[in-house]
Formats: C-alpha cells, structure tokens, sequence
C-alpha cells in the first residue's frame, strides 16, 4: 500500500479524464504492437523495446508533466510517456521509421528515442541513466532562476547500477534541487535479473540514506496508484524544492527488444505471470466494473484509435526521408567571431601579464560581461583558495556562491549537470574544471562522449554551450595522476573544439571566445606555463582569437616547426639555437585542434619543404599523427623529406624526474629531430 | 449457522490448492463455500459472515489483480460484524523484504472497515527481512511458503483451522 494521498479513484475520476487515459493506452499499445511490423516489413524502426506491462507509470509521468515549463528526460522504452506528454501518434511513427521531420532527430538518432525539445521534452542518449545528470543539471537552473518547475529523469530501474545515477541523486539530494527520479522496475536489465544488479529488490531503497530525498514506491501496472504516486511526487518536488524517487513496479511482458528473445531465459511460468497483470485489461476491467464505461463505448474508443494510428502511419509514410548530404551538419555549431582581432593578433604593446592572471582576468571579464554565466568543478572556491591552481581567485567572492562553487568530486557530474542545466536556456554560458588534473577527466568519459553529439544527434535543436578548462601536461614532476596529455586521445571524438593555448594573450582570448561560443569546447591548459615569465604577454583588455586560427610564432625558410602548448617554447629555444647556426626555422602556434588551421599549416608546409611536428603527448596517435597524414595527403610533392615528430614516448609519464626527462620531449630533442630533418 | 465463505482465484494454482487443503481440513462437519475471487460481487461478498480470504502476494510485495481490482468496492463496505481470516502464500528465500506484504495489505483494509480480524500466527519458523503482514510481532494471517517450507504447509494449515474453528463456529 503506497501512503500518499489518493487523489484519482476508479470511482471520483471524472469521467472525461478517465476516457483521455484510455485513449491514449489504447493508442499506444496498438502503435507498440504494430512497431515490430515496420521492421518485418524492411521500412525501419529496427530497435523498438516495447513498453507493455509500464502503462499505469507511463501514463502517470506524461500527465504529471506540464510542456514548456517542466523538463522531461525519458528513456528508450517511453513510447507511453511521449504520448501521455502530448506527442502524437504521427509524431512517434516518423522518430520510428526515421524520417526528416522526426521530431526528435530528423533520422540521426536511434529510433524508441522519443524528444521534443521545443516542449523541454529533451533528446537522450541511448546510455541507460546518462540523462539523470542532465535532469539535475537543469534543475539547478530551474532553481536559480527561481521557475515552478520540475526536471523529471525517466529510467529503468538497472540503471540504477550505474554510479553517475548515484552521482546524480547524490548532487540532487545536496543541492536541494525539485528533481523527479521516476524509476520504472520491470526486473530486468535485457536479459539480466535484478538479483545480479543489487541486493535490494526494492532498489529505490538503496538511496534511503539520501538527506532531502523522498522515496514513493508504487504500482506502475496501475493507473490510479501511479498517478496518485506522481502527483504526489511532483506536488512535494514544486513545494519543498525537493528531489522525489518514485519506484514504479512494472512488468515486462514482451522481450527487453526486437533483437532479443526472452524466452531463452524466462520460464514459461514467469512469462504468463507478467502476462495475466497486463495494465491495460486491468485498466478496462476495472472501467466496466465500476460502471464508468459500457463495453460499447470501449470499444469505440479502441475504433478510434485505431483509425488515428491508421492515419499517422499513412502521413509518417509520406514524410521525407532525411537527405544523407547533410551529413556533416550538426558537427558544431558556428562559434562567436572576434569582430574586432579577427586572426587573433594584436600590436598592444605595454606591461606581459602571466598565463594564469591572463585566465583570472579573462573569467572575471565574462562573468562580468554576461550574468548568466557559470563555473564549478572540484577545489573550485573555499574562501581564499580559488581553484588548485588559483585560477579562479576571487571569483566566489565577487559574483557568488551561486554562480562560482565547488562540485563533488565526481567528474561525470561535473560535465553531466553542465550538460543539463545549459538546457534550461540558450543565454546560459558554463564554464568548468572538468577535473583537478587532464589525467584525472577519464571518468567524465561518458558524459564527454554523450555532449559531444549532442548537437548532431539532435539535428541541431540543442548543444551544450560549455567551456570545459583542463590543467594539462607535464613538467612538474607530477607523475601519472598530474602530467598526463589526453587530447590525442579526444580529439577522435567529433563535436568538441578542442584548443591548447601556449602564451597568456592567446589564452586570454581562446577563452573569451570558447564562453561567448555555442558549443562544447575543450580548453587545455599547460599548467607549468601558468606562472612561467616566457609565457607572460601583453594582453588587450578585449582580446579574442578565432577558432581554427594558428600563429606563426617565428618566421622562416629552411624548417616548419608545427607545435602547441608547452612544446611552442622548446620549439622557439631550438628554432633560435638553429638561428645561430645559420638555420631558418619557421614555427607555427596551432593554438587551437579543433578545427584546425590546415591553410596556414600547407602554406608554410608548401613554401618551406621540411616539416617537423612536435607536442607533448605521445606521438603513438598523438595529435600529430593527424597533422602529418594531411600533410602527406595534401603538400606530398612540397615535401623535401619526410615529416618527423617529436613528442613523449608511448609510455605513462614516470615520477621521478629522470623518468619525465626520458619520457617527455625537451628542446633537446627537438634540436636533434631539426637536424634530422634538415639533412634530408 | 454463520455463513462461512473461502475466496480465492479459481484460475490460481498454489493458491486454490492451498484452500482445497484448507476446506478439507474443516472437514464435511463445517460447510465452508468456495467463492471465486476473479468473479466477486459486494453483494456476494456480504453474503457471508466469516470470510476466509486468500491473499497470495504478487511481485514486490502486492495484491493480485483480482483483489486490488475489488479494493475500491470493498473500501466502501461497512464489514462490521463479519469475522475474517486470511492466508497467502509469499517466498522468503527470493521476496525476503515483501515477504507476505498481500496478506498485510489485505488485512488492513478489512480492519479499516469494521471487520474483526482472526487467524493471526506465529512468525516462529520463518526468516525474511520484513513484512507489511507483521504486526505485534505475529503475523495477520497465515503464510505459506509452497517454494521454499512446503512441507511445513500441512502443519500450519492444520494448527490455523483449528484456531479458526474456535473463532467461526464456538
């Protein structure tokens, strides 16, 4: 027995409420009984996981949420909810068959992927409870700006295994945010049991040690119990301000989907079980018995659908499919263009300020500039200390607890919640410190990979407008945990801009322009350049520097030295010994990766002839790998010998400091790879 | 005589085997009339005066279809003067933190309502988390464990008609 208070009855439901619900079941079921069909048929919708025996739950969650003021995230077996939300049959059949006017991705993304974004009926990933970070992210903007709303995050109940849900709830529960986690329990997890996820059968109790977290268990099969449960739920969410946790126990009558088949491990027994509870001829049942419908008008109702899932498939038939020439749109939305330093140079002359004030100064500027700005990550903001680093002093102070703040240490939840709050509105601009150290962003992974297709995968409805700053690199002894390059490894993954400043000025306007971005980009830091006087620069108060905009650091004929980051020193100290023995080095700044500046690298390329490529992470599929393959590919005939590369070994970055020397490159070895390369 | 009626699902297995035993445990002395709990009517269910209901707990600790189905008719019956006894069958080893729950919801209604509840047993023996059944450290009804102490079912069955006898029929 649930304890919450009993606001719809079979008996004092009115009876045009009752009818609407019955509609839409009946609507849904029949569109989640025919899917299989179109796949049969070779027409698509080649993943469908079927919602019957979630009905009661399903139905509930749509007619809690309140389009254009609440923000919904639900999962791929939500066929139910989006038409409870207000989705259409028609609109359900086009995300099905993958067609272009798909509301949820005009064909890009996997079909059962219900969104409207329009609606804040939000595109998730297929990621089982990836969306629970984005769910709190946007409630965290729900509560800043102070709207009577709710986020509710739709789920299975194994995703509840994963520990970015428990990161979620846990920031839900500590930030006391108005946060519905509605979990639908079928007792499996594709073919896995619930006793192989956890040791509670009721899983929303392994979150009763959870402070400021209400936890509603129900019966998803009914739709009275479950929509007292929701309405509740929400009712205690607009109220306290709140997270709710409503478990929903559902059955699963049919397979997990259309590739799997769960009679190879469901008794016959446990099968006819989940059949004999089907909501829906409870639902009926119960309508006759109470004598709130005849049979008749059932039926009717059961005609009428009919005839309308017959009409949507015939319109959804009609529809466009998408045109595979637009492909690459989506990748990344057009960034903000400096107006005024428009290669990213300036002639300022006056006092050099360090990498790190260049930073300092840069997010005070933003912040001061667009007052829907945000920043958190861990080590973020306690009093004088700003950031493990320093780089954000005094930011807490000047513009707030509310905008400046610390995060749990969970990198996942970092990104995830800037993800989801970014949601809440296009001016909203997120800074973050996705880690303490690059080495330690791994665990952010998923959410990383998750934003970074966003954009395309939403058929350019929404994009994480997010700057995510990463101290990087070595240098300074650190270790594996504190010396690590990783943007080799990212920059396969498309949909982020990736940049990698090596002076202060650069830095100070990579970062303006990255916050005043739509987007996601990812701003690495060299953190053993933040305090070093050969970084220093004089910086314009506005300065910004474009995108896909490298910097000819030093002019020359004899050698292209193509580098960032730290390494854009070395390359310099090299270039000026090679000077003193008549050798011309020319050296380029890429500045940012992603996108890359591919003209200024051939023009140099094809004006010098020797090319030498230099970072600091590994060369094994390092970032230069990439630079090099589309100099062979575009400037070969330019070539007077082979492009050679500099960078660390195809190792971890050791302790010891005899270990980094070895491992790291240094101007040393630049010099020698230049001599190499000259001799050819 | 009191009228005295057992309902349970006629579609069920363990659950209408379990009140053949019981019946038969009454013996041809006492006229107990099987009623099928799928085809329930208020009037029906009024009929009687001692009520033996059988209450299997379904899922994660709820009440079959059919009686939850029943639940708001019977929320608006006046049951006082009826005497109602309960039983349902529950798994401790794989449902220890339900354990039973259907009985305990039922029974709950029931009180709720005006009926005087009977039948409550002994939790000696068994070994689960938690039950909405328990009450004062006894249970509501009578739990049988056809899957994992289906030998001690005879016995219970036995020792609960026999408390029974005593609360319809003297």
């Amino acid at each position: 027995m649930t304890t919450f208070p009993k606001v719809f009855s079979i008996k004092t439901t009115p009876k045009e409420i009752l009818e609407k619900w019955y509609r839409l079941m009946t609507l849904g079921r029949a569109i989640d009984e025919k899917a299989p069909n179109y796949l049969k048929q070779a027409i698509g919708w080649s993943y469908h996981a079927p919602y019957a025996g979630h009905d009661g739950i399903q139905l509930a969650i749509g007619q809690t949420f309140e389009k254009e003021v609440d923000h919904i995230f639900m999962y791929y077996r939500d066929m139910l909810t989006a038409l409870s939300c207000g989705m259409t049959a028609e609109e359900i059949i086009l995300n099905g068959i993958s067609k272009a006017t798909d509301p949820t991705s005009g064909g890009r993304h996997m079909s059962n992927h219900y969104a409207k974004p329009a609606w804040n009926i939000h595109n998730v990933s297929s990621l089982t409870g990836n969306h629970t970070l984005h769910a709190v992210g946007v409630a965290r903007a729900i509560k800043y700006y102070g709207k009577k709303a709710v986020a509710i995050s739709v789920q299975g109940e194994s995703s509840l295994s994963e520990g970015f849900v428990y990161e979620a709830i846990n920031g839900a529960s500590k930030e006391k945010l108005p946060v519905i986690f509605a979990i639908q329990d079928n007792g499996f997890g594709i073919s896995v049991p619930k006793k192989d996820q956890t040791a509670n059968r009721k899983v929303a109790n392994n979150f009763t040690g959870f402070k400021n977290l209400l936890i509603i268990h129900c019966n998803g099969k009914d739709v009275f119990d479950s929509m007292n449960a929701m309405h509740e739920a929400k009712r205690h969410a607009l109220e306290t301000g709140m997270p709710v946790m409503v478990q929903a126990n559902c059955i699963r009558i049919h397979s997990h989907s259309n590739s799997d088949r769960h009679e190879l491990y469901r008794s016959e027994e446990e099968r006819n079980y989940a059949q004999e509870y089907d909501p829906l001829f409870k639902f009926k049942r119960m309508l006759m018995r109470y004598e709130r419908f005849t049979a008749e008008e059932l039926e009717a109702i059961e005609n009428e659908a009919k005839v309308e899932l017959k009409e949507a498939h015939k319109l959804a038939l009609k529809a466009p499919d998408p045109d595979p020439d637009t492909y690459l749109d989506f990748v990344l939305p057009e960034p903000y263009m400096p107006q005024k330093y428009i290669d990213g140079t300036h002639q300022e002359v006056g006092e050099n300020k360090k990498l790190i004030t260049a930073l300092n100064e840069t997010l005070k500027a933003e912040f001061r500039n667009n007052p829907d700005t945000f920043m958190w990550g861990q080590d973020m903001a306690n009093k004088d200390k700003g950031g493990i680093f320093n780089v954000s002093k005094g930011l807490q102070q000047e513009f707030g607890p509310k905008r400046v703040f610390n995060a749990p240490i969970a990198e996942d939840f970092i990104v995830g919640t800037a993800n989801g709050m970014s949601r809440y509105s296009e001016k909203i601009r997120i800074v973050i410190e996705g880690a303490e150290f690059a080495d330690y962003f791994w665990p952010a992974m998923e959410q990383y990979v998750d934003s970074s297709h966003d954009y395309w995968r939403s058929n350019g409805k929404f994009t994480p407008n997010v700057t995510i700053r990463l101290a990087s690199g070595g240098y300074i002894g650190g270790g594996l945990y504190h010396s690590q390059n990783i943007e080799g490894s990212l920059a396969s993954i498309p949909g982020v801009r990736i940049v990698y400043p090596s002076f202060a000025d650069d830095a100070a306007g990579l970062l303006r322009t990255a916050i005043r971005s739509r987007g996601l980009t990812m701003f690495m830091e060299p953190k053993a350049l933040y305090n070093d006087p050969k970084a220093a620069a004089v910086i314009p108060d506005d300065f910004e520097v474009p995108f896909g905009k490298a910097r000819i650091r030093r002019d020359g004929e004899d050698l292209v030295m193509i580098t960032y980051g730290n390494t854009t020193h070395m390359c310099l100290e090299a270039a000026e010994r090679l000077s003193q023995e008549g050798v011309s080095v020319e050296v380029i700044d890429l500045r940012s990766l992603i996108p890359l500046d591919k003209e200024t690298i051939l023009k140099s390329v094809k004006r010098i002839g020797k090319v030498l490529m230099v970072h600091e992470d590994k060369v094994h599929s390092g970032f230069g790998a990439e630079v090099t393959s589309m100099i062979m590919e575009e400037a070969f005939e330019y070539l007077d010998g082979p492009v050679r590369r500099v960078g660390s070994s195809f190792t971890p970055v050791g302790f010891h400091r005899s270990f980094e020397r070895m491992i790291l490159p240094n101007t040393d070895k630049i010099y020698n790879a230049a001599k190499e390369v000259l001799a050819f | 005589m009191n009228k005295t009626g057992i309902f349970y699902s006629f579609n069920s297995t363990k659950t209408a085997k379990a009140a053949e035993k019981i019946m038969s445990e009454f013996g041809s002395d006492f006229d107990i009339v099987p009623v099928n709990a799928e085809e329930l009517t208020e009037v029906l269910f009024l009929s009687f005066t001692n009520l033996i209901m059988g209450v299997p707990t379904w899922f994660d600790g709820e009440l079959p279809n059919y009686w939850d189905e029943f639940v708001p008719a019977l929320e608006d019956l006046d049951l006082t003067g009826k005497t109602i006894a309960i039983f349902g069958l529950g798994n401790q080893i794989e449902y220890p933190e339900n354990f039973g729950d259907a009985v305990g919801i039922m029974a709950e209604i029931v009180e709720k309502i005006g009926a005087k509840l009977v039948g409550q047993t002994s939790i000696d023996g068994y070994n689960f988390e938690s039950s909405k059944a328990v009450s004062e450290n006894k249970f509501l009804g009578l739990i049988l464990d056809q899957e994992t102490q289906a030998k001690l079912s005879k016995e219970r069955i036995a020792n609960w008609v026999d408390d029974l006898k005593a609360h319809f029929f003297m």
